[in-house]
């Protein structure tokens, strides 16, 4: 496993290095910060507007649902696009200066070096979903935050972002073209997310049945409400397992091409 | 030394219909350095891709230290340096920190990579340059880089793939007494396309045509072997019209040529007794012996000689 270590090292350095993790999250911040000043604007003036018709307190909008819930869904929506951007590197530059060759020709194997670099990707995409981790953050100073579905949410939200990069990091290994690795990554990012749409056209109930096991919207809203389900959980660790897995028979296959 | 560290045996390797080598079988001891030769696309890089374990064969096996690279590919691959075509650097390190990357990949404990760095950095040469980025080093840099790579695991086996492809004269001279220097401790595959690089520093040749092997000696033996046709010239002062009788007529003397007036290409035997001969007959019929050489092939004729003529069946060694 140290040469799993080693290469997740090199390649955290090589992704902070680069000018591309700053760009990303420049582009992510400024995204962020209009919405979240306009989610928080709206709740305000619905609260005003609720206690102004029905002489409440304000309290009966929740923070979480109208506010945390958004944030969390357009971070959700800005990661698979960063994170395809980030992990598109994790191969094609490797096969591009030609140390791909120092890999395979190191005492380390093919799952090591997948590892490794699910590992750096994933410890990258954290870096991200941490910037959005401020906004929460700086509105504790004002409001009440409920933690627990937060926290969830996050969990949700890191689960979701090792699942970007596993997919990514398999795009990547494909190919040695670097926009057709993000071009790629996108595409079986977006797939996942319509995977879940075919149950609303299915005939069947067991094909009904099936589809809303691998929806993956339906997984991750357990996060977000707070209420993480252990299929969820499951889910997402196998399907992180599964392009772990393919992207690890890819790199194998380097030797028998 | 008899014990051999690498052991080719009826490596085959097919590109789909195409097939790089074919049936090759050599062992290299410890030690020693041998150069791989051929020319372009014989199947020199598709071997040492194999031997470091990059790329299976399509049948065969090899053997390194002991260790089949199949059936134990992390044992072979913690003995071997490899310096592949391109040096495999990462533009985004400074040499000193990617040469530490790379010892702790090739799994060199903690407490050695210190000295392990010092001493590759030392041994090419890379001190003025330790703390610059790889990306903006000059193509002699990288490669330097590139050899200092596959130094710094100490490993029992080294191979470089054409090494000095780059480098300035003074930077080639220099790779070539370090890979004198390494000779002994290490076992070292060096290929290339560049003679004097092979008779430099290489105690043997594997010469590699098609994907076959068409030769395998020292390199003093196969020159010797190559140049046993005896051919010698001869030039004269005075040119007698009955000099080309009396040189055919000698003994051991196979055919004889008269390109020049006062020039002579005489086919012998190859024995020092004919050429002997062949000096007194010139001198006791009066024409003036004014130069006599015996024609001796360099590595090149050999290596064109080896690599050139169509349907070679090898030579028996």
């Amino acid at each position: 496993m140290r040469g799993a270590f080693v290469i997740a090292g090199r390649d955290l350095r090589g992704l902070f290095v680069s000018p591309l993790f700053y760009i990303l999250t420049g582009i992510c911040a400024i995204v962020w910060s209009f919405q979240f000043y306009f989610l928080v604007n709206q709740f305000v003036s619905q609260s005003m507007m609720q206690m102004m018709q029905q002489g409440q307190n304000g309290e009966g909008l929740n923070l979480h649902f109208t506010v945390m819930f958004r944030h969390i869904s357009t971070v959700n929506l800005m990661m698979i696009f960063a994170v395809a951007a980030l992990t598109m590197r994790l191969f094609t530059e490797e096969k591009r200066q030609r140390t791909f060759d120092l890999l395979l020709t190191s005492p380390v194997t093919a799952s090591h070096i997948v590892i490794g670099k699910l590992i750096a990707g994933t410890l990258t995409a954290w870096a991200l979903i941490a910037v959005s981790l401020l906004y929460p953050i700086s509105m504790a100073f004002f409001g009440k935050l409920e933690w627990g579905p937060l926290i969830a949410s996050y969990i949700g939200l890191m689960l979701m972002a090792a699942l970007y990069v596993s997919v990514g990091m398999f795009a990547s290994s494909l190919t040695e073209n670097n926009v057709l690795a993000v071009v790629m990554g996108l595409i079986f990012n977006v797939m996942i997310w319509f995977l879940g749409v075919m149950g609303e056209v299915a005939e069947s109930a067991t094909q009904r049945a099936i589809s809303d096991h691998i929806n993956i919207s339906t997984h991750f809203m357990s996060f977000l409400k707070g209420q993480p389900s252990l299929a969820a959980i499951v889910f997402f660790l196998s399907v992180i397992g599964l392009f772990t897995f393919l992207t690890q028979r890819v790199v194998e296959s380097a030797r028998w091409r | 030394m008899a014990d051999a560290t690498i052991e080719v045996q009826a490596l085959t390797k097919n590109y789909g219909p195409h097939r790089a080598i074919d049936d090759l079988n050599f062992t290299i001891n410890k030690g020693e350095v041998v150069g791989f030769l051929g020319p372009n696309g014989a199947g020199k890089t598709t071997t040492m891709k194999i031997i470091t374990g990059f790329m299976a064969p399509s049948s065969g096996s090899v053997k390194v230290a002991g260790f089949d690279v199949f059936e134990d590919p992390l044992e072979v691959k913690k003995r071997i340096g490899y310096l592949p075509e391109t040096p495999p650097v990462y533009g985004d390190m400074s040499v000193e920190s990617y040469l530490k990357f790379v010892a702790k990949l090739k799994g060199v404990a903690n407490d050695r990579i210190h000295d392990l760095v010092e001493m590759s950095i030392k041994k090419t040469d890379l001190f003025s340059v330790r703390k610059r980025l790889i990306q903006n080093l000059s193509k002699g840099y990288r490669q330097r880089v590139g050899i200092s790579q596959a130094l710094v695991s100490d490993p029992e086996v080294l191979i470089l793939d054409e090494p000095t492809v780059g480098l300035d004269p003074r930077q080639v001279a220099e790779v070539r007494s370090l890979i004198k220097e390494l000779a002994g401790k290490h076992t070292i595959i060096i290929s290339t396309h560049i003679l004097p690089e092979v008779q430099a520093s290489c105690q043997r040749i594997i010469i590699i045509n098609r994907g076959k092997i068409v030769a395998q000696d020292s390199i003093d033996r196969l020159s010797n072997r190559m140049s046993s046709s005896g051919r010698v010239h001869l030039r004269v002062v005075n040119v007698l019209p009955s000099l080309l009788k009396t040189l055919s007529g000698a003994h051991g003397v196979v055919g004889i040529r008269q390109p020049q007036a006062d020039l002579f290409e005489i086919d012998t035997d190859g024995t020092k007794e004919t050429a002997a001969q062949l000096a007194a007959h010139v001198v006791s019929s009066g024409a003036g012996l004014f130069e006599m050489r015996q024609e001796s092939f360099n590595l090149e004729d050999v290596f064109l000689k080896l690599t050139t003529s169509e349907e070679q069946q090898g030579v028996v060694v």
